[in-house]
């Protein structure tokens, strides 16, 4: 589903990312996780198109998306989940949901789209009135999520969706990423809590200064001696 | 004791001018709500409304319905290109807040010169798009200022409602907010930009082509109403689309009940004291968010 080779990404002059390859397989559910500052958020904006790549290739499903301009990723079927959820606050909560079906052809199912959503978001259709800005933490990442499920996603990326949650809102939250997967959506998803996201995925990268370190079956790493020390604080 | 009959005519002088004024100042703050930038050129635009009013119905001869829209449409084109050839190459640049000021003081300095160089500097006269007067409540109000204020009306809630209902309108939401999220929905917002300063420059040529037979066209016409313009957008909340509205009106009321009250000399220092007063009591305007 997602090849990436040899990417170098900078930000002016400054490398973020070093020669970072990763392949994710269709259907799966893959993480990748690392300490503050380690080029994970870097590597979510490149896939999307907000940075510029140096050098590397991108290809979604074999098509390469390096010449895809970044509003058009999303047609292709490429959505994001931001850091920090990225809530249009000036909006109201259904209004949210459809722009996130701006694209063509979610565009034409989007009433549908919207039904689905809020049967699988029951507080997000109690709240579809309100204005973005008046949510909750968790009722934001619920719509975030929401609003990129309206483009009818063939992959999702999600960027520290577990920041600022409680515990329990967590739970919530990873439970939901798992049954969008258990859908067929094939996810990356970027987390710095590694122990929530090593549990529910299959396969794991570990980043580190802009570099992967590690990468195997998320099992696997969560037994690893120097995971579960850098990391799982065991 | 002033009598009631000139009470309701200063107040529907009032609100025709604020009607103009909510025109130009909701499309000052509209590229500011979404682009971040002052538009300096925003006057010239509505000159040119003006300049082409006077084209269309004396030097080429044609009917006023036909001459408007043409207007309009015209002014829309050249927004585009004015968009894409000076304000999109600084985008996004260092130093973007100023060069795009600089910049579009620059076209408007040019419009001028180049309307200047057309049509010469003297004052031209453009005929009521309305003829002749009507009677309402003892008051004689001419037609073509309540055709002002019917179009405004018009014009002002149908662009509230693209914004509110059309796809284009909540692109251009989401990218007012933040166009960087935007991009990830889908939003090409380079072009909601351009789209944007075109829809903009067209409130501007209306509130032109509609205020030309009151107060004559000449190159520097422009000049006043984007002062006015932008008292009114930061009165009412840099980037609220309703603060320009219920802006424009309360400058336009407070001036028209000045000169009726004191005299016309008072009207400009009337208006820029309730303009202090609103500022020192909410600094962000009336409808702005607080950003510090």
């Amino acid at each position: 589903m997602l090849e990436v080779k040899n990417l170098d990404v900078f930000y002016g002059d400054a490398q973020a990312i070093w020669d970072l390859s990763m392949t994710v397989s269709s259907g799966e559910m893959c993480t990748l996780v690392g300490a503050n500052g380690g080029g994970k958020t870097t590597f979510l904006k490149t896939l999307c198109g907000l940075l510029e790549v140096r050098k590397g290739l991108i290809y979604l499903d074999e098509e390469d998306l390096i010449s895809v301009n970044a509003e058009d990723r999303v047609a292709k079927g490429l959505a994001m989940v931001p850091e920090g959820r990225k809530i249009f606050e000036n909006m109201t909560v259904q209004e949210n949901l459809i722009i996130g079906a701006y694209s063509k052809r979610a565009w034409k199912r989007k009433d549908e789209q919207l039904e689905k959503t809020f049967d699988r978001f029951p507080r997000l259709r109690e709240r579809r009135k309100q204005m973005g800005g008046t949510l909750s933490g968790g009722e934001r990442q619920m719509l975030a999520i929401g609003r990129a499920l309206m483009s009818d996603p063939k992959m999702l990326l999600l960027d520290e969706p577990s920041l600022g949650l409680a515990p329990k809102a967590v739970d919530h939250v990873m439970e939901l990423i798992q049954s969008i997967n258990n859908t067929g959506v094939t996810i990356l998803l970027v987390e710095q809590n590694v122990n929530v996201a090593l549990k529910i995925a299959q396969n794991g990268f570990v980043i580190e200064s802009g570099r992967i370190v590690m990468h195997d079956k998320a099992d696997t790493l969560m037994a690893n001696d120097l995971v579960r020390e850098a990391y799982l604080g065991l | 004791m002033i009598h009631y009959s000139i009470l309701i005519e200063q107040m529907a002088n009032g609100l025709v001018l604020g009607a103009m004024y909510a025109l130009v100042a909701s499309g000052l703050t509209l590229i500011w709500g979404t682009m971040k930038m002052l538009n300096f050129a925003h006057g010239e635009l509505y000159m040119l409304g003006g300049f082409g009013i006077y084209f269309g119905i004396v030097t080429l001869q044609l009917p006023i319905w036909l001459v408007v829209p043409l207007v309009v449409i015209g002014i829309f084109i050249f927004a585009l290109v004015l968009e894409k050839t000076v304000v999109s190459p600084l985008l996004k640049r260092p130093g973007w807040d100023v060069s795009a000021v600089v910049a579009t003081m620059g076209a408007g300095i040019f419009i001028q010169n180049f309307a200047f160089k057309m049509w010469g500097g003297d004052f031209r006269h453009v005929p009521y798009v309305v003829d002749g007067t009507m009677e309402f409540l003892g008051v004689r109000l001419a037609w073509h200022r309540i055709y002002i204020l019917v179009m405004a009306v018009v014009v002002l809630v149908g662009f509230w409602q693209v914004m509110k209902r059309t796809r284009f309108g909540m692109a251009m939401r989401a990218t007012s907010f933040d166009s960087e999220t935007a991009t990830l929905m889908g939003i090409p917002y380079r072009r909601i930009y351009t789209i944007t300063f075109g829809l903009s420059a067209c409130l501007a040529a209306l509130a032109g082509t509609a205020l030309a037979p009151i107060y004559s066209v000449n190159p520097w016409m422009g000049m006043a109403p984007l002062i006015k313009g932008f008292i009114v957008v930061i009165l009412g909340g840099l980037g609220s689309f309703a603060g320009a509205i219920i802006g424009g009106f309360i400058i336009g009321l407070s001036e028209s009940f000045s000169v009726l009250f004191l005299s016309s000399g008072w009207k400009d220092l009337v208006s820029f004291v309730l303009f202090i007063v609103i500022l020192v009591i909410r600094p962000q305007g009336l409808l702005g968010k607080k950003e510090w």
